[in-house]
């Protein structure tokens, strides 16, 4: 009974935790502005993470060393070294953007100037990676992630025709007033936040920080086969919810309080609330997950001590480079940068480094040495994981070339 | 050479964040795109705000969000009126369109004021009254995009 709802609490905590701020502003921006012609890229990003997630999470539970640890080993300091800088740099970004988003929906509820809410924000965040226990930690905001269930409420007290809606999500196409480089650029920035490297990094970590072992393969595959694609249906909800309101009044998607607009408009005050508090969860958790990533990076590759298992104390390094990571991505907040904007540019610059974080993973899964004789991934795993890996290098090719073509996206 | 252009791209990345005037339109025809995204970009303040007016007076929403989001739409609004303003009409045919524009967005962003002042003052149940001269907005801006295809 215990292991069962350990098993439940974690696939809840993956629903939760799925959503960020990358995944709240694309999925608003694009359900405005295409409608539901791009929900398949959801499905096809979902597909995605749920590949790569089991991997990290099936070689931290068999190395008891998270993939990142084992990227320098693998494949050479000069490819770890790039990895790593590329990895800092864009979870950087995201840090900024999250924490910008729990300023701004505390901001929504109380009406404070964001600019005053972000340093306390940030000392938040620091006190939480600092003091909370790793699995509180996951779980509280995890859970509290749920209240963002109320957009799939809002669709259905919307009352959309369910076969028009149905029909719009399977049969794509450009809309008549964009062009394929929009389009793309959109896709591209869905995918970025579907597969957003720091999830991976937090993941594969988080699974070592937690102790997993052989026997939590099974609960691995649950989180990531069940949390995962009901956290995709979520984000598919915020979609329709946009394609539903916002769109039919031409309304671009350019603040968070948008977001949030058609829960109040179909829920009323109470589902405004939830939602609030689930924006709040979701960027809190995300920018809790994004800060320590940082420090998990810049540890490992250096081989210092990480992780929040032991005191502060037995891992300096690795808490002053999140101590660091989050009052440098405050200030950047500070400067007075469109948080909607870092957000996009965060998850589309992701795409560009895609390959980076994902390619390691499928080496490693696939070494004998890593993975022992039994758990190296089979014939049908290898052939997804390689066509992804195409897809992933497409995308990485394509991101910067579309972000020039399209003005970045505009 | 390859950390410099890491750099660049980098840096042309984090600048892209910012908030940018735009550039000078060359040819009558830049400037109808000009204009075009600006309308645009009008039209979704005006909306946003007649949509955020209607669910206050309907008791959906509460004080302080309602007043945050309208004036980030007001200043969103203001920024687009401020970027137009600066860019530089290339011709005679493109002055016409500029002034049909600057009066459509000049209506919006008083009505726009008007509705941030109203929610700012606690009367979010007549909010939808106040918001009712943005419907006006709406259509010319509509027109103005129909005028222009």
């Amino acid at each position: 009974m215990k292991k069962l709802l350990g098993v439940a609490l974690g696939v809840l905590t993956a629903i939760g935790g799925f959503v960020d701020m990358g995944d709240l502003v694309a999925n608003a921006a694009t359900g405005a502005r295409f409608d539901m012609n791009l929900a398949w890229v959801v499905i096809v990003g979902v597909i995605g993470i749920i590949v790569y997630a089991e991997m990290s999470g099936r070689v931290a539970a068999l190395c008891g060393r998270p993939v990142f640890d084992l990227v320098r080993e693998r494949l050479g300091a000069r490819f770890g070294m790039a990895n790593m800088l590329a990895s800092f740099f864009i979870n950087f970004l995201t840090l900024t953007a999250e924490i910008a988003g729990v300023a701004l929906a505390i901001s929504l509820a109380s009406s404070v100037n964001y600019f005053f809410i972000i340093p306390i924000v940030a000392i938040l965040v620091w006190l939480v990676c600092w003091r909370m226990p790793f699995q509180l930690m996951e779980r509280v905001f995890g859970l509290l992630g749920l209240c963002l269930l109320v957009f799939a409420v809002a669709v259905w007290k919307i009352g959309p025709d369910w076969n028009a809606l149905f029909s719009a999500t399977t049969h794509p196409h450009v809309p008549g007033s964009e062009n394929i480089f929009t389009y793309a650029y959109f896709g591209i920035a869905l995918f970025g936040a579907a597969m957003t490297p720091y999830e991976v990094f937090f993941f594969s970590s988080g699974a070592v920080e937690d102790g997993w072992t052989e026997k939590d393969l099974g609960e691995n595959k649950i989180n990531v086969l069940i949390g995962f694609p009901l956290g995709a249906a979520l984000s598919l909800a915020i979609m329709a919810c946009a394609h539903l309101v916002l769109a039919p009044r031409h309304i671009v998607v350019e603040q968070l309080s948008q977001v949030a607009l058609p829960v109040a408009s179909a829920v009323g005050r109470l589902g405004l609330a939830i939602v609030l508090i689930g924006i709040f969860a979701a960027t809190f958790g995300a920018a809790l997950e994004t800060s320590l990533s940082a420090g998990y990076v810049v540890a490992q590759y250096f081989g210092w001590p990480w992780g929040k298992r032991g005191s502060p104390r037995e891992a300096t390094r690795f808490h002053l480079v999140v101590l660091m990571s989050i009052a440098a991505a405050a200030l950047f907040g500070l400067t007075g940068v469109d948080p909607v904007k870092v957000t996009e540019y965060s998850i589309v610059l992701s795409a560009a480094a895609l390959p980076l974080t994902y390619f390691p993973i499928l080496v490693i899964a696939n070494d004998v040495r890593y993975m022992g004789p039994n758990h190296t991934n089979g014939r049908f795993l290898n052939a997804i994981a390689s066509v992804y890996l195409v897809i992933l290098v497409v995308v990485a090719i394509a991101t910067i070339p579309l972000m020039i073509i399209t003005k970045g996206g505009s | 050479m390859g950390n410099r252009v890491r750099w660049v791209v980098a840096t042309l990345a984090l600048s892209a964040c910012t908030h940018h005037q735009v550039g000078p339109a060359r040819t009558f025809d830049d400037y109808v795109r000009k204009s075009r995204t600006t309308a645009e970009d009008a039209l979704s303040s005006v909306e946003t705000v007649r949509l955020l007016a209607t669910t206050a007076a309907d008791g959906n929403a509460f004080g302080p969000y309602t007043n945050v989001s309208i004036s980030e739409q007001e200043d969103t609004l203001a920024d687009v009126v401020g970027d137009f303003g600066s860019i530089q009409p290339p011709d005679q045919h493109a002055d016409q369109l500029r002034a049909q524009l600057d009066a459509l967005l000049s209506s919006a962003t008083d009505h726009l004021a008007a509705v941030r002042i109203a929610a700012r003052r606690g009367t979010l149940a007549g909010l939808d009254e106040v918001a009712a001269p943005l419907a006006a907005d709406s259509d010319a801006l509509n027109a103005f995009l129909e005028g222009l295809t």
